[in-house]
């Protein structure tokens, strides 16, 4: 209860501190929505040519990625800790959330949220409506609900893999350049596994399970009965992963030798 | 009473890699890495009593800092027995920090972009402080610390004594029993550190708040505490009163003397004095540098002696630092 409050907090500080800056408001979101279009553009080029892509439509690669940008954008907003080795380890910030009686990783959260990239689940959803018209999709009352609890498990696996790696600036201070280069592999998830070789698929599902947080998931909403098993795995990958990553994130701050003054 | 702080053997180690030089030496580091481990805290012991004010003193890279990252729970010991009210600092870290409050001069604790009130509006629901709490103990700081007009302005806008004012009332908001505070006026002027001094003394009287301080300014401990806990390598090589460490180590008093005509060594040599006091010329600033022992009327008799016989232009008393008595300690060993 105590950490709900605490969120709603933060929150409304981040707000405050955001309208401040209106102008720089306006031109990340403007920016964030360019970047997804630039995405979208791409896609729709590629697959002017083909309608197929091993199996897949175009409007159904379309639909998966319209997903993928829901639990990004939910991943995007809380857990924005690309920089955290630098910010927090090489800067010696961390000094500061550990004298604070909040879990340190809940703070960084907190400090860190990045409220206007929930602008992309609003982009996804007009995607996901858009393919899923074209593709008439069957809505279940239940599938809402499930859609939710799909992006939320998709968000925190990509989470997951994330906190995993910015633990590892606990036990080296060296700067490392795996960051920027899980992003690029977050994207492979957007795309059909199948398309990939067998080593990048058990890759993208089993070690680093970007797989869930687009295709695996999508797939169920449009009903390829084969990946059913993986696309209700999803909750349960993001929880098993998540309970993980925080597990590393625990052993690591032990190890935090914190910055000379 | 209780012991605020009990240190048994407590022990810091750092790994530290040291490469190879050249390219031959950069490529064999690739591999097995040389590197060795070097104790920052060196199994010291200590205690302070709930409601003791003390000064933890050393050059730097003695151990100070880390230390005290490992009181607030910042840092895991390597091995030793640390309990800090009662608590293991880093095992029961969320539960301990609510008993504590810190105060580090070089980083700030507020957030950069807010308004100071609204920084300390979220450090009271962090702490979980109720608004009569917060009311009737904060009214009284903000009062003192003389911070109430600066309440509404971004920390950003700030000067350091204004921001460290402000550092300082934020880590009292929950009226902890315990305050650190690492180099808490370093970079300040003068009349913000007596502000700051006389503060932290009267918190100590009000609420018998136990106060470690970490400092390099020999006023804040002569203002502040009695008891100096001096590291050095790692190690404790102090532990007790300041006056008897500055009897024993401060032993020289400088005093620096600007005459308006030539004065000759050998005058001033010869001076009718009580005691002995040695002379020295120092040709590059033109001031005489008389060395004397701290004792009775000593001082006031030299300058007296010295005003009666010649025209003066200027005279320094020039305080032993920290640093200089450290150096004395280090040269003519602890006993």
């Amino acid at each position: 209860m105590f950490y709900v409050t605490m969120f709603f907090q933060y929150m409304s500080q981040y707000m405050k501190t955001r309208l401040e800056y209106r102008a720089d408001l306006i031109v990340e979101m403007i920016s964030d929505f360019l970047n997804q279009a630039v995405n979208l553009v791409f896609i729709l080029v590629v697959f002017g040519h083909t309608q197929f892509l091993s199996g897949w439509s175009r409007d159904e690669i379309i639909f998966i990625y319209g997903f993928f940008l829901i639990p990004f954008a939910l991943f995007s907003s809380f857990f924005n800790i690309w920089d955290f080795n630098e910010r927090y380890i090489v800067k010696g910030e961390m000094d500061r959330i550990l004298t604070r009686p909040i879990h340190s990783l809940f703070q960084v959260i907190l400090e860190r949220m990045e409220l206007e990239s929930l602008f992309g689940v609003v982009t996804g959803l007009v995607i996901v409506v858009y393919a899923g018209s074209s593709l008439d999709l069957a809505i279940n009352w239940y599938d809402p609900f499930l859609f939710i609890l799909f992006a939320i498990g998709g968000a925190l696996a990509y989470a997951a893999i994330f906190i995993a790696i910015a633990s590892i600036g606990f036990w080296s201070d060296a700067k490392t350049s795996i960051m920027p280069m899980m992003y690029n592999i977050g994207n492979y998830g957007r795309y059909p596994v199948d398309i990939y070789n067998k080593v990048i698929r058990f890759l993208l599902t089993w070690v680093l399970p970007f797989a869930f947080v687009g295709v695996y998931p999508a797939a169920y909403f449009l009903g390829k009965k084969e990946w059913y098993a993986f696309s209700f795995a999803t909750p349960l990958i993001g929880i098993i992963f998540f309970t993980l990553s925080i597990f590393i994130w625990n052993r690591g701050i032990r190890k935090y030798r914190g910055a000379g003054n | 009473m209780n012991n605020a702080i009990e240190v048994t053997q407590l022990r810091k180690e750092f790994k530290s890699y040291s490469s190879r030089t050249g390219l031959r030496g950069a490529f064999r580091d690739l591999l097995t890495r040389n590197y060795k481990i070097v104790p920052a805290v060196n199994d010291i012991n200590f205690t302070v009593k709930q409601g003791e004010m003390v000064a933890y003193i050393g050059e730097n890279g003695a151990g100070k800092s880390t230390t005290i990252k490992m009181l607030t729970g910042i840092l895991e010991p390597t091995s030793g027995k640390l309990r800090v009210n009662g608590m293991n600092p880093h095992r029961e870290r969320e539960k301990f920090t609510r008993t504590i409050g810190v105060v580090f001069g070089q980083r700030s604790q507020l957030w950069w972009d807010i308004a100071v009130q609204e920084s300390f509006r979220l450090l009271k629901k962090v702490y979980k402080v109720s608004d009569q709490q917060y009311d009737e103990h904060m009214g009284h700081v903000i009062k003192t610390l003389d911070i109430g007009p600066l309440l509404d302005k971004p920390v950003r806008k700030l000067s350091l004594g204004q921001r460290m004012r402000c550092e300082l009332a934020a880590a009292l908001i929950h009226n902890p029993p315990l305050l650190f505070l690492d180099e808490p006026t370093i970079g300040l002027d003068v009349l913000v550190k007596l502000k700051i001094r006389e503060f932290l003394k009267e918190i100590n009287e009000k609420y018998n708040t136990t106060i470690l301080l970490t400092t390099h300014d020999l006023g804040d401990i002569e203002a502040l505490c009695n008891r100096v806990v001096m590291l050095d390598e790692g190690k404790i090589v102090y532990d007790g009163e300041l006056d008897s460490l500055k009897n024993n180590w401060a032993e020289q008093k400088e005093i620096h003397f600007q005459f308006m005509n030539h004065v000759n060594l050998s005058e001033l040599k010869s001076l009718p004095l009580t005691f002995s006091a040695e002379w020295e010329y120092d040709e590059k600033d033109q001031t005489y540098i008389a060395y004397l022992k701290e004792e009775d009327e000593n001082i006031s008799q030299l300058i007296s002696v010295v005003v009666s016989q010649f025209k003066i232009k200027d005279v320094k008393i020039h305080e032993t630092s920290i640093e200089e008595i450290v150096r004395n300690i280090y040269e003519k060993g602890m006993n």
